[in-house]
């Protein structure tokens, strides 16, 4: 499977990066992207399987990027992965289509939980 | 303005650095030792984001140059001899972004994060602003301080 790692910090990418290996999903294919922007045209070039990705990035918001996507009738699974992780952003999360929030920090466990049922 | 938080805020910023420094930092052997001594050491660098709005303040993590190599060393995977400034910077900038992320979660809202800031400790002044919380994470061998700040340079802070 591929999966689209959508965060402005390229320290927060290598984290995800390593953490998704700590989690045991070292066999998938990684993409990264640095803002909104390059994520949507990343799932239209790469058409990933999942998009983990940050809420508060430069160029389109991690938000707008799930909108935008849905809009133009993508439905590849999305969560995010953020270190603000309000009731209201649960609640915009949800309303757009994602799948859950996991905040900053997080570990390894809290990786194979969520993801698990996605990535086997 | 003034944030009358800084009880709250002190018992969650060492827990919020036991959050950052479990998940992002400690590997094994060289466990963080939390709420530890601060003995004044000379701090060379700073890495701070500015949170405006209903709360107003800054969150400032400050260490020594060898700190902050060996934190770009782990959370870009390097050895720590190949670490560059901009490795440095990037690294340091996202720790004080993910502190700063988690202490804005439990003061007033709403309020914005700026992005980090990372400069040497010589350049940094913080007017107008006052000290509401401290702690200092031991971390192989090196202090890392983390201040959280009230008040903002642009506006007049309460005696």
């Amino acid at each position: 499977m591929k999966i689209l790692v959508a965060d402005d910090s390229r320290v927060m990418r290598q984290i995800v990066i390593r953490t998704l290996r700590q989690a045991g999903f070292e066999d998938h294919d990684i993409v990264e992207a640095p803002d909104g922007a390059a994520a949507q045209t990343s799932v239209a070039e790469e058409n990933p399987d999942l998009v983990l990705s940050d809420w508060n990035m430069p160029n389109m918001s991690g938000i707008e990027l799930l909108h935008a996507l849905r809009a133009s009738g993508n439905t590849v699974p999305f969560a995010f992965v953020t270190s603000e992780c309000s009731d209201e952003m649960r609640t915009k999360a949800e309303e757009g289509g994602a799948l859950f929030l996991i905040s900053k920090p997080f570990t390894a466990e809290t990786f194979r939980e969520r993801l698990g049922d996605i990535l086997g | 303005m003034t944030n009358d938080v800084a009880t709250t805020v002190e018992v969650d910023l060492d827990m919020i650095a036991e959050q950052v420094w479990s998940a992002f930092l400690n590997s094994g052997e060289d466990e963080a030792v939390f709420a530890a001594e601060d003995k004044g050491a000379h701090m060379d660098l700073a890495a701070s984001v500015a949170m405006v709005g209903a709360y107003e303040g800054h969150l400032i993590v400050s260490c020594s140059h060898k700190a902050s190599r060996d934190v770009a060393s782990v959370l870009f995977a390097m050895e720590v001899d190949e670490v560059s400034q901009d490795d440095i910077g990037d690294a340091l900038g996202e720790l004080a972004n993910v502190l700063g992320g988690n202490v804005k979660s439990v003061l007033p809202s709403p309020s914005q994060l700026s992005l980090p800031r990372v400069s040497a400790t010589e350049h940094e002044r913080w007017p107008g602003t006052v000290e509401v919380s401290r702690t200092v994470v031991s971390w192989r061998g090196e202090p890392y301080v983390l201040t959280l700040l009230s008040g903002s340079n642009h506006q007049e802070v309460s005696a």
